[in-house]
């Protein structure tokens, strides 16, 4: 049982940067051990501007253990636009515990740690009004 | 056109089918798909424990585009590094985990700081971004 995720970045910004390739297996928190438990693979549409809950952690059906236990929950994110296309020119807000980490453009993607602490929820928050599709899917322990 | 392009791979047996996901996106400037971050910075450095420290000390750019990827590469499992963002605690790598985020400075408190924390903590990082002019002397 594992899970693995392996990041590949390529750029031609800096001359002679060889590029990044790593590869981890996420485990429980300072351990060997792999991480037990996840949301699954979901998708949430956002039709509205204003910040909503992508991930409320009192909510999972599985309590996720908080890093005040020492927890190693992850979460990806991805904006995969809507009915195909994607729009670089608009992004999606996210932040945790209100507090914004980063915007994802179309076909953006991102990975992060979580403290998967009750206030530390995961929101989304679209500049504008278009329909927009986020693809998530967070790992964390049971509590 | 500057190209940075970043590629995820992420496969997971937790469910009763194998899961298997692939993303690759262009890291383009904010809000434009004509032109690429054109800046980075990159470092390997140790991390001691005790302090917290800025890894990115924030200049306010909530209009730019940038990413950061960030990786621990301590060999001791136990070993880990919390992470900060404007104080707020974002998660903790341990020792072989890596995060890559649109790290947002909307303004000049959003700093991405990072504690080490089992001991001596040895740090990958790269920032891709755009707009940033030297600080006078």
């Amino acid at each position: 049982m594992a899970t693995t995720a392996t990041i590949s970045i390529s750029s031609d910004v800096a001359p002679g940067f060889g590029g990044i390739s790593e590869t981890m297996t996420l485990t429980q928190a300072g351990t060997i051990t792999d991480i037990d438990s996840t949301t699954g693979f979901q998708i949430r549409k956002l039709t509205a501007t204003g910040a909503v809950d992508l991930v409320t952690m009192a909510n999972e059906l599985v309590e996720p253990k908080d890093s005040t236990a020492n927890s190693a929950g992850k979460i990806y994110i991805r904006n995969i636009g809507y009915r195909g296309v994607t729009d670089k020119s608009v992004g999606v807000t996210i932040g945790v515990n209100a507090e914004p980490i980063g915007k994802l453009y179309g076909g953006d993607w991102m990975m992060m740690p979580l403290t998967c602490i009750d206030a530390d929820d995961v929101t989304v928050n679209p500049d504008t009004n278009d329909t927009v599709v986020i693809e998530y899917v967070m790992f964390y322990e049971e509590a | 056109m500057a190209t940075t392009t970043a590629a995820v791979t992420l496969t997971s047996d937790l469910l009763s089918d194998a899961m298997s996901v692939s993303a690759s996106t262009t890291c383009m400037k904010a809000g434009t798909t004509a032109d690429g971050l054109d800046q980075m910075e990159y470092g390997y450095v140790d991390l001691p424990t005790g302090d917290e420290y800025d890894l990115v000390a924030s200049t306010p750019t909530a209009s730019k585009g940038s990413k950061l990827y960030l990786k621990n590469h301590s060999t001791d499992e136990t070993y880990y590094v919390a992470v900060t963002q404007n104080a707020q605690a974002i998660g903790r790598l341990y020792g072989g985990d890596w995060m890559f985020i649109p790290a947002d400075f909307h303004d000049a408190a959003a700093d991405i700081a990072i504690t080490a924390n089992g001991g001596t903590n040895k740090i990958c990082y790269a920032l891709f971004h755009e707009g940033t002019v030297l600080v006078t002397t």
